[in-house]
């Protein structure tokens, strides 16, 4: 008896139809879109606000999303960024330090790039694994900040340049929130476009097979925590701008914002599977939902509980891990039905 | 190459969509509650206000938890719906607050800082909105001050010249050294504190040196540990002294010394709170003096003031009578440690 | 069939380690080793170059500097051993064990404090467990997770508001009484390591831990049911931090929300700098304990040299990456 079968290839089903059905299989921001649309919906509902006062909640995207993008190029690599939040510290600190406004968002720029290279250099070079080497750098670096601003913050020499660019600059839009979709839209050519940042997929999938293709890999992992720093610097900067002054404790908040929004928006920790577009919608996702909370007055500790819920239906619902369960409980119960057999 | 292209593009429809529609829902909604709104202010029944408090703190420490209910049933019996922020003491977060804030177009803000230097955007756009700002606990810097329509609260600053005072009086111009504990590094309040009590021993008592400081992140437990290792680092033979800028802290200290076999009652004592677990070590005698802190009154004077700021009562600018509340510091000490009027809330 | 597999695996794992280094090659033996050098230098410069490091009260200090960390690192180097990064929510697990002790044993006494405690640290083992080891959900977000979860929960009955207990009671009895120099809350650290290093070593379930961070596959074909290893990890954790939260309370008779603020990263920095590879499957418990002394002993000299907190973190991130790069340097040069 002889049984044919024959293997339906996805790609040989060309209509419209299945083409789409491919690209939305694949495509790996479809958790993160469910999510938006739940959170736009209840919010629309609830708390309208959040949309006629768009400018606020952009701004508020902004916040978590710039360092999002940053963390989003190394995590696509496979690798972690812990020291954003402290090169957002110290960069702002290095930019109140110096009486010149210009002079000084240069300083705390090229400290982005310095500090992605000696983290870099510690993950390519020296071979350690990424979240340890960062955790060292998020300790040591949160120290030297408090050290240059003798643990209190530091005003801006020129505060009226400060409070100029917190003002709306193109219609409703302040230089913040142009800055990210600028940063955005950056991040999103480089990864889909430019070779090397289409490579970034390669590093994070299967590094061996990235070296054997002949992927310069140390040189990637040196651009992307170049990235990640950089994007970190300038967060710091535009911070320390629209406050006018820099604050050594800086980070925290935005650090763990940051990474759920790179996870809600589908990127793999493992690397190797993701996009910016997920992030932007984590991002989106995270702000708007938190914009609505404080608007909502609920009680802060319930707000901090809604989070958290939300972020581990996030991080356990993503097909893998739906699988995985599936998976447990159908050896389970195999297991049991064999003991009975 | 075109497949990504497709995906990128249903994406961004997806969300284009969703907020288009939602946009759309909201506007309906507004045009709807604006003219609910209307009839609403024509009918004079009872007057409501709808107030934003940004605080730094909250139910995440204890000063906060026992700040709130008084501030909450002041606003209740003024008639004034309350909602209320946490940012931690983290400076971004209360910035985006504020701007969520501004944006609701509330009728007033009750604007606890949570770091003064980088509050005057908040205050300058809340000024823009026609929003009366009352700020309370910790002050703005005397710049932004006019931006504000007054201030109810403690002096952080004064509370650490308080217990300097106490000390200078009962170390009575000896020579002696102490130790200095102070609250979490780069906090504002364990920043004023720390230097109020730093500078007014230098003026009023020099002395006094003060050997070593180190933070107990206002919690007994660090401090115990940070004030033995003090003791250890200057030499216990020259310590006469301790000051920690809160109550739960001085309690660690007064630990450490216990743990020595040491007899606090030896020691001169000050602190700052006069909480449930400072007032009753003054009453024994192991604290020689602290400062009253009341979060009852700070919160309750937080809503009375912002109402005289919504009715018109105190306009812009601390020109006002009643524009500035300052919460008393009584100092506390053996002698008064028992009295009604002092007794401690938190 | 399953076991022969899981052997297998171990033993190659262990065979790479037990590898007599050769003597041309510093490096391995240094990351293998070096901690107890280190220590021991560490000590015996402190006692002779920083004064009053040497006193007995000063060891007391360390000690109890070292207690309620070392106890949740010990137990958390079950999570870092199977290879699962760290468990971030220790911080919201000392902190709620400690409050419900307290605030519990002033109204229902101690032993029904501990109960309660312990339903909470059930509650935590459950959720963090069956997220990354079901669900194989990455550890360090789902703990971040319940991290807020908890914490919420936490604030949203107690507030901020400070618990004591009475300056006669049993409590403030354990917190205050010691052996010689060494305090009780040390005692109970020193147990609590040897029984986890004997569950770690000797036991079936330390051993699955163990193979789970070498050979994650490897150990998941075997058919063992992986996911109740993980829920283990997690378990013991858990009862560390609940131990951790009662010794915490104890030393001060006090209990806060915020007062286990950092016990995440220091005692993750506890667990690296004792050797124990982040990477999962080498270490364990007895080197963890040595990282806490280290880190202990350091911060210690630290604040008696009066060096001031931004120091302080630079010191230990420094630490941080000097002891993972001999680690990766020595495991670079070992396979070559």
């Amino acid at each position: 008896m002889s049984q044919t079968q024959s293997l339906k290839l996805g790609s040989s089903d060309t209509s419209f139809l299945g083409r789409a059905r491919l690209v939305v299989a694949r495509r790996t921001e479809g958790r993160g879109v469910a999510l938006l649309a739940i959170i736009l919906v209840v919010v629309s509902l609830t708390q309208p606000l959040v949309f006629t006062a768009y400018p606020v909640s952009l701004g508020r995207i902004a916040l978590i999303g710039l360092v999002a993008l940053g963390l989003t190029a190394v995590i696509l690599m496979g690798e972690l960024d812990l020291s954003v939040a402290s090169t957002l510290a110290v960069s702002g600190v290095v930019m109140a330090l110096i009486p010149d406004v210009w002079l000084g968002i240069l300083a705390a720029l090229a400290m982005g790039l310095v500090i992605g290279v000696i983290n870099a250099f510690f993950v390519a070079v020296v071979g350690i694994n990424s979240f340890i080497a960062t955790l060292g750098m998020l300790f040591a670096l949160r120290g030297l900040a408090y050290i240059l601003s003798d643990e209190t913050p530091v005003r801006l020499t020129d505060t009226d340049a400060g409070i100029a660019f917190g003002q709306a600059l193109i219609g409703p839009l302040t230089p913040r929130v142009l800055i990210f979709v600028l940063a955005f839209l950056a991040l999103q050519i480089f990864v889909s476009r430019v070779k090397a940042g289409r490579e970034f997929f390669a590093v994070g999938g299967n590094r061996q097979a990235a070296y054997d293709a002949g992927i310069p890999v140390k040189r990637r992992i040196f651009t992307g925590f170049m990235i990640s720093g950089f994007v970190a610097s300038l967060a710091g900067v535009i911070n320390t701008l629209e406050r006018t002054a820099a604050d050594p404790r800086a980070g925290l908040t935005v650090l763990l914002a940051s990474f759920a929004a790179a996870i809600i928006g589908g990127n793999y920790l493992k690397g190797g599977r993701g996009s910016i577009v997920g992030t932007l919608i984590g991002a989106t996702a995270l702000g708007v939902l938190q914009v609505a909370l404080t608007l909502s007055g609920i009680q802060v500790p319930v707000q901090e509980i809604f989070i958290g819920l939300i972020l581990l239906l996030a991080v356990t619902t993503d097909p893998a891990s739906l699988r995985a369960v599936l998976g447990s409980i159908r050896s389970v119960r195999q297991g049991r039905s064999k003991s009975r057999a | 190459m075109r497949r990504s292209r497709i995906g990128l593009a249903s994406a961004g429809l997806m969300a284009v969509a969703g907020l288009t529609l939602a946009g759309c829902a909201a506007a309906e909604e507004e045009v709807a509650t604006e003219a609910g709104d209307t009839t609403e202010e024509a009918a004079p029944a009872e007057e409501t206000f709808d107030v934003y408090a940004l605080l730094p703190q909250g139910n995440d420490q204890a000063y906060g938890t026992t700040y709130l209910p008084p501030m909450e049933a002041k606003a209740a019996e003024l008639g004034i719906n309350l909602t209320i922020t946490n940012s931690e003491y983290d400076g971004d977060k209360q910035a985006s607050e504020c701007e969520v804030a501004v944006a609701a177009q509330p009728d007033g803000i009750i604007l606890w800082p949570a770091i003064a230097d980088t509050i005057r955007p908040c205050l300058e756009a809340a000024d823009a909105a026609g929003i009366p700002v009352w700020v309370t606990n910790a002050d703005v810097n005397p710049e932004d001050a006019p931006l504000t329509y007054g201030y109810s609260g403690t002096d952080s600053y004064g509370q650490g010249a308080a217990s300097a005072e106490i000390m200078c009086e009962i170390v009575d111009g000896a020579e002696i050294g102490i130790i200095q504990i102070n609250g979490v590094t780069g906090n504002s309040v364990a920043t004023l504190r720390g230097d109020g009590f730093r500078e007014t021993i230098a003026s009023d008592c020099p002395n006094v040196t003060i050997l070593a400081e180190q933070p107990g992140d206002w919690v007994p437990d660090k401090s115990q540990i940070a004030a033995s290792e003090m003791l250890t680092s200057v030499g216990v033979e020259n310590v006469q002294g301790m000051y920690a800028a809160d109550d739960s802290m001085i309690k660690g200290g007064i630990d450490a010394l216990k743990a020595r076999d040491l007899d606090p009652a030896d020691f001169f004592i000050t602190s700052i709170g006069n909480t449930f677990l400072g007032n009753p070590l003054v009453v024994s005698g192991e604290l020689d003096g602290t400062v009253f802190q009341s979060s009852s009154w700070d919160g309750e004077n937080a809503v009375v003031g912002i109402y005289n700021a919504m009715t018109g009562a105190t306009s812009q600018g601390r020109d006002d009578e009643g524009s500035v509340l300052y919460m008393p510091n009584p100092k506390v000490t053996a002698a008064n440690a028992s009295d009604a009027d002092v007794a401690p809330e938190w | 069939m399953a076991k022969e597999t899981l052997t297998e695996v171990i033993t190659v794992a262990q065979g790479d380690e037990q590898q007599p280094s050769k003597p041309r090659s510093v490096l391995p033996w240094m990351a293998e080793n070096g901690i107890f050098i280190f220590t021991a230098l560490l000590i015996l410069g402190a006692a002779v170059f920083v004064d009053g490091f040497a006193s007995l009260v000063n060891i007391t200090d360390v000690f109890h500097r070292a207690a309620p960390i070392g106890i949740v690192a010990v137990g958390m180097t079950f999570v870092v051993i199977s290879g699962n990064y760290l468990d971030l929510s220790v911080v919201a697990q000392v902190a709620t064990s400690a409050v419900i002790f307290l605030a519990v044993s002033n109204v229902y006494g101690v032993p029904i404090a501990m109960l309660a405690a312990l339903l909470a640290a059930i509650a935590y083992a459950l959720v963090n467990g069956i997220a990354v080891g079901y669900f194989k959900a990455n550890a360090v977000i789902v703990t971040l997770s319940t991290t807020y979860i908890g914490i919420g929960v936490l604030r949203y009955f107690s507030g901020g508001s400070i618990f004591f207990g009475p300056e006669d009671g049993p409590i403030r009895a354990f917190g205050t009484a010691k052996l010689g120099p060494v305090p009780y809350s040390a005692l109970v650290l020193i147990l609590v390591t040897l029984i986890l290093a004997f569950v770690l070593s000797r036991t079936n379930f330390g051993f699955l831990v163990r193979s789970f961070g070498v050979n994650e596959s490897a150990t998941r074909l075997g058919g063992v049911n992986t996911g109740y290893v993980i829920v283990g990890a997690f378990f013991v954790t858990a009862l560390a931090a609940m131990v951790a939260g009662w010794v915490l309370a104890a030393f001060s008779n006090t209990a806060v929300s915020s007062m286990s603020t950092g016990y995440d990263f220091q005692a993750l920095a506890a667990i690296i700098v004792g050797g124990t590879s982040v990477f999962g499957g080498k270490g364990s418990v007895l080197r963890t304990l040595l990282g806490v002394v280290f880190v202990s002993v350091l911060t210690n000299i630290l604040v008696l040299s009066n060096i001031t907190f931004g120091y302080q973190q630079v010191a230990l991130g420094i630490l941080i990456v000097v002891a993972v790069t001999i680690d990766a340097l020595s495991r670079k040069v070992g396979t070559r």
